[in-house]
């Protein structure tokens, strides 16, 4: 991990208060992997104090850029929309762990929800550049709230949408229950989105089968291990588990849902 | 970077108990860790005192979530001194901090007298450090923490415990929720204190009115940023000028300014909690503006700025 100012390249709208953000990789600093996230200060006023994580959507080894997708929803993420081409921001980058790559002889299936696209994108170019044709599922509230990526034509890509306008009418664990021939026998699921929908999801991998694993979310305080503030509930002694460090991405089976379905308070 | 001919006359080490601290500037207990989690980011050898994770005899898992929430200026927790305890403090974290330069100031909780006690001799016997910082003001627990930190008579009577049981510098952290510091303070340095650490975070609450709940769900946790930072200066005037012992500022850093006000009302030394969160190089920015400071005002060490307001 690495503390760095980097430069903006590109800062556009892709969906109803969704935002694609571009910047130059800093040099000698290690290459994300998918799952991976990065925190940027905000302000250099203390409003909003906490820096806030973003997941990785996409990374190019060629051109060394780097991308992350974000929701406008609240103040912080109102300054960045206002970030333009040439600015800098103040980044601690690259963070926690990454989607495990599939198991041999299994499919990856990708499934994103809402603002969960982003880890989930990056993944799927990955897998493609590794010669693996995954099946990606984006879910939405409605047509506006889905962009229209590059990355759509070049991978077997479903649209779900809660009330039909764009692609399939239903959620995306409705999709997967009524479509087991897409799916196919030997799925891995990989998910990010609200937690309700990677519940949802969690249920559906137990009954089929099919391996889960979830990147999550949780408000955080340093980023790196130090404050427990960012913990999620799992089975074992610990009880808990840090967000920025032990995850994001854990396997689905180690969650305990009740208490993590509390979704975060930043925004 | 610029050196200033003036800076390097000043002496900005201070002594606590006898011992030393290269510099002024701590990192504060729960905010760093057990320090090499901050390891890729700083250099640990800059830091004056590393305050650790509080240690507990026993592990604990720590409090329900969400355990943070931000606040205007400020950010809530309610983290439940979640750590390892001290046997796998000893085993897994002993071994990284023992190799450092820095002091390694080890925060001690417990419930009441007994475990503290009992921590404190095992940490005595198995991972000797700097020295120690009882933690009597963690808002966030049921028993121990704030609740000892309230009452004088249970302060004087721990810290008068735990001095028997070691001579490494006993520093003890006050709350700021008590109608006196003065007052707990002075029972903490009657008891043997080598100096306090003023302050702890102040209780505090948010309210989800959308989900008609409070944020956290132990409805309470503990306030710290630069919102408390006056909550902080104040506690540290009044407790300098209550105790003949050192006292250590904390609560809102965020700037060299804001440590040099601590030091101005009579901190000896300071310490940097939320602001790592949000600027993992702080505590170097910090050091050069107090040294900066010094120089431009022709202080040659700390206790020169308590005397500035004279």
């Amino acid at each position: 991990m690495e503390h760095r100012t980097v430069l903006v390249l590109s800062n556009r709208q892709i969906a109803k208060d969704y935002f694609e953000l571009t910047f130059a990789w800093p040099e000698r600093v290690q290459a994300p992997s998918p799952g991976q996230f990065l925190t940027i200060r905000m302000s250099v006023s203390f409003v909003p104090l906490l820096r806030r994580p973003f997941a990785f959507s996409r990374f190019d080894a060629r051109t060394l850029e780097a991308a992350l997708i974000y929701q406008k929803v609240g103040p912080a993420t109102a300054i960045l929309a206002s970030v333009d081409t040439g600015d800098s921001l103040d980044m601690l980058l690259p963070l926690g762990n990454r989607f495990p790559v599939p198991q041999p002889g299994r499919r990856p299936v990708l499934v994103a929800g809402g603002i969960g696209m982003g880890p989930i994108f990056f993944f799927a170019q990955e897998l493609l550049q590794s010669g693996v044709k995954p099946l990606l599922i984006v879910g939405a509230r409605n047509v506006a709230f889905t962009p229209s990526m590059e990355l759509f034509d070049s991978v077997d890509t479903i649209i779900c949408t809660d009330d039909g306008s764009r692609g399939f009418a239903g959620t995306v664990v409705d999709y997967l229950r009524q479509h087991a021939e897409k799916v196919g026998a030997d799925a891995e699921l990989y998910g990010c989105g609200p937690t309700g929908m990677l519940e949802a999801l969690a249920a559906y991998s137990t009954e089929s089968g099919f391996p889960l694993w979830v990147s999550l979310e949780q408000t955080m305080g340093c980023a790196v291990g130090a404050c427990m503030g960012c913990v999620v509930s799992v089975r074992g002694p610990a009880q808990y588990a840090r967000v920025c460090t032990e995850g994001p991405v854990f396997a689905a089976e180690e969650i305990v849902w009740k208490q993590t379905a509390q979704r975060k308070q930043l925004t | 970077m610029e050196t200033n001919g003036a800076a390097e006359t000043v002496d900005l080490s201070v002594t606590i108990a006898g011992k030393r601290l290269a510099n002024p500037v701590g990192v504060a207990s729960g905010t760093f860790g057990y320090g090499s989690e901050y390891e890729d980011l700083i250099d640990l050898d800059s830091i004056g005192a590393l305050y650790t994770k509080a240690v507990t005899l026993e592990p604990r898992p720590g409090n329900a979530i969400p355990r943070i929430v931000e606040t205007p200026a400020g950010m809530l927790n309610s983290i439940g001194l979640a750590n390892v305890g001290s046997r796998r403090f000893v085993t897994e974290k002993y071994p990284f901090l023992s190799q450092q330069t820095c002091a390694v100031i080890v925060n001690v909780a417990g419930t009441g007298e007994d475990d503290y006690c009992e921590t404190l001799e095992y940490l005595e016997e198995h991972a000797p450090l700097w020295g120690y910082e009882i933690n009597v003001s963690c808002p966030n627990v049921k028993h121990g923490g704030m609740t000892i930190g309230a009452d004088p008579h249970q302060v004087e009577s721990l810290t008068a415990a735990l001095r028997k049981r070691t001579r490494r510098p006993l520093l003890v952290k006050l709350s700021p929720n008590v109608t006196d510091i003065a007052v707990i303070a002075r029972a903490a340095e009657a008891g043997g204190a080598d100096a306090l650490c003023c302050i702890n975070t102040v209780v505090g609450m948010l309210i989800d009115t959308k989900k008609k709940r409070p944020v956290l769900p132990g409805v309470t946790g503990g306030l710290s940023g630069p919102a408390i930072l006056p909550i902080g200066l104040a506690a540290v005037y009044r407790t300098a000028r209550s105790v003949k012992i050192p006292v250590i500022g904390l609560g809102g850093i965020m700037t060299a300014d804001h440590a040099i006000q601590y030091l101005m009302a009579g901190a000896t030394a300071i310490q940097i909690g939320t602001a790592n969160f949000v600027d993992p190089n702080v505590t170097g920015t910090v050091l050069s503006g107090i040294r900066d400071y010094a120089a431009a005002q022709g202080l040659r060490t700390v206790e020169d700025f308590h005397h500035l307001m004279d």
